[in-house]
């Protein structure tokens, strides 16, 4: 392009003349062949740039790929010894890919990711999943075989080696296979247990319904009725009560057992939520004392088993702690991310060798605190313990924090103080 | 509540049928009984009930179903009853529509109560606003409307009640107990996902980006808020 436009740029004037000499010129040099020493000269000259130009070729073709070679024999060696830390890391008891990667981090890997019970764990943020070419993961992945690529990663071209883990112990790949047995076995008895729980509870509930429904119904006429009828309808209608809390309580123990319970939880502010329970339970007039810095806490429970446990708490002050109780609601200690529930009564207090076992199955008061028209389903305080673990939470018998007679049921509670998020906030 | 107010109530176990029926009947409603689901959908048809009390577990069209083909033409109030009281099955009833919810056993009394409170949501109460304007979003409470950037939005009467008893105090936090005892009359320890359901619906009828709600914002670990 540039030598047939160039002529044209030239001044016009100039263009005639100097075509012509240059013309001349030419000719000149045409009628006069080179020497013989010349033309040797040019031809050794000419050999001489074209070994040099190949000679450097081949020197370069054979370093780089040499030391190309050697970066991904480097890279593929350290993959090696990075992928043996990483199975020393996951034969721990409950082996998760993030302990392994961590370990990897502190040996100053920058770039890793594991791939592990069908997911990918990166170790810095920078480098995901996405990142690494198909064909690598195939190889690595599904044909389990060591593989390694020269991809870009961060606009550099890197080397990015996968190296497959294999069960290379025998006892542990049968060991890691009965134990995926047993635990879907397990899994299998958990879901058909609940399934046989969530049909007693309808098979039970389904009479329940008929007989409450009943009852209620001659319990409005009972003025009707001549006055042994009504005497018999009330024991009736109290048995029926009873038996009610039973089967309840029964089917909500039997749900734990078959570990077919799940927490169904909600943010929750204690303070509220404590006096709200207690508004609610068998003695809605029991005071709540709130303590310091109780009042922003928040707590995350499932709203209907915790206020099932308070519910439960009360229940057990009125049938055993002499009737009176009161909450409290307290921050252990700053700083420490607890919240207690104080169910304190004024009857004669659990012994210590009984403060255990009241949180047994119908492990009902010893001795005294036994006594004829018990309404408790004799479960209420195994099933505030149930309830209490399941939030991740304990509950233990005390004595009274004024040291007088009586008991002092405490649930302590995760929690979480939310003051600094409140601000200018008005709740309902 | 006046004589003519008619009860649908669909329940395949005969004895609970009849005790439910006498209960509602001395609470002077009339009872219209329904053994199966199709049964009910053919008594719905003809007789347009105020209230509709569906047991989950039916032979045929389970409760869920009926639910949803009820609320494909009707806002009737729906309770359902449940014998599990499985979580799962309480919000997916929740979730096809249902109003509120029993757990069997239930009391009669607990019933009626249930029922007098949804019959009451029927009519919004005394609100003294006219109109309320929200941004894109526009509430008529004397004529039950609902519109979202002009266009009406068809809500049922809970969800409707529930979003004017918000709008009475717009910015004001709102806690779950107090939506329940407001729009549900639960006078005992109601049950937070009533709410919980009932504002995810109300957010995928109203909201631009029901993910990241505009109008009814929640307000962590006290309740939920309306605002413009």
């Amino acid at each position: 392009m540039t030598a047939t436009v160039e002529p044209v740029i030239v001044d016009d004037d100039r263009v005639d003349d100097d075509t012509l000499g240059l013309r001349g010129i030419f000719d000149r040099r045409r009628r006069r062949p080179w020497g013989l020493r010349r033309r040797i000269l040019a031809t050794f000259l000419i050999g001489a740039t074209m070994l040099a130009v190949l000679l450097a070729g081949t020197t370069y073709g054979l370093a780089s790929s040499n030391v190309v070679q050697q970066r991904e024999e480097a890279a593929i060696e350290a993959t090696r010894r990075n992928a043996r830390t990483v199975q020393t890391a996951l034969r721990g008891p409950a082996p998760t890919a993030q302990p392994a990667v961590d370990a990897l981090v502190s040996f100053g890997v920058q770039r890793a990711l594991i791939w592990y019970r069908d997911s990918w764990t990166a170790g810095t943020g920078r480098y995901q999943a996405d990142a690494l070419p198909q064909p690598l993961v195939d190889r690595v992945i599904d044909d389990a075989v060591p593989a390694h690529i020269v991809t870009e990663v961060d606009g550099e071209t890197n080397i990015a080696v996968g190296w497959p883990l294999a069960n290379d112990d025998p006892d542990l790949a049968v060991l890691s296979e009965s134990f995926n047995d047993m635990v879907s076995a397990l899994q299998e008895r958990i879901e058909r247990d609940a399934r046989f729980a969530s049909d007693v509870s309808h098979e039970l509930r389904s009479p329940l319904t008929t007989l409450a429904g009943s009852i209620e119904l001659i319990q409005a006429r009972r003025d009707d009725l001549p006055d042994r009828a009504r005497e018999a309808v009330d024991l009736l209608s109290s048995d029926v009560a009873r038996f009610r809390t039973l089967v309840e309580d029964l089917l909500e123990i039997s749900r734990f057992d078959a570990g077919a319970v799940t927490l169904h939880t909600d943010e929750l502010l204690l303070t509220q939520f404590v006096s709200h329970a207690v508004s609610v339970s068998s003695m809605p007039d029991t005071p709540v004392i709130i303590g310091d810095r109780a009042d922003n806490v928040l707590i995350v429970a499932d709203r209907r088993r915790l206020a099932r446990v308070i519910a439960n708490l009360i229940d057990n002050a009125r049938l055993h702690g002499g009737g009176a109780a009161e909450v409290r609601v307290e921050i252990p200690a700053a700083g420490r991310q607890v919240a207690h529930i104080r169910v304190e009564d004024h009857g004669p207090g659990v012994p210590h060798h009984e403060r255990r076992l009241v949180f047994e199955r119908f492990a009902r008061g010893g001795g005294a605190g036994r006594r004829a028209g018990n309404d408790g389903s004799g479960l209420g305080l195994a099933l505030v313990a149930e309830h209490v673990r399941l939030h991740g939470g304990r509950v233990w018998v005390a004595d009274r924090a004024d040291r007088t007679d009586g008991a002092a049921f405490i649930v302590e509670l995760p929690a979480e103080d939310i003051s600094a998020d409140l601000d200018g906030e008005d709740p309902a | 509540m006046t004589v003519d107010t008619r009860i649908l109530t669909v329940e395949d176990d005969e004895r609970i049928r009849t005790v439910v029926k006498m209960a509602l009947e001395d609470d002077g409603w009339t009872v219209l009984e329904a053994s199966s689901g199709e049964e009910a959908i053919g008594l719905f048809t003809i007789h347009q009930p105020d209230v509709v009390l569906i047991d989950i577990m039916l032979p045929g069209i389970d409760g869920f179903e009926l639910c949803r083909t009820i609320r494909r033409t009707s806002d009737v109030p729906v309770v359902m009853v449940t014998a599990r009281d499985d979580t799962h099955d309480i919000v997916a009833g929740l979730e096809a529509g249902a109003d509120d919810y029993l757990t069997k056993p239930f009391e009669n009394k607990e019933l009626s109560a249930r029922i007098r409170a949804l019959l009451r949501r029927v009519r919004p109460s005394g609100t003294p606003h006219a109109r309320v304007v929200f941004g894109d979003l526009e509430i008529i409470p004397d004529e039950g409307k609902v519109l979202c950037s002009g266009t009406e939005v068809h809500l049922t009467k809970t969800e409707f009640r529930l979003l004017c008893e918000m709008a009475e105090n717009p910015g004001k936090v709102f806690s779950r107990e107090a939506l329940l005892d407001k729009v549900w009359g639960y006078d005992y320890f109601g049950d937070g996902r009533l709410v919980d359901v009932h504002v995810r619906r109300l957010r995928t009828k109203i909201e631009t980006d029901p993910a990241h709600p505009r109008h009814v914002v929640t307000v962590r670990g006290l309740g939920y808020r309306l605002q413009s």
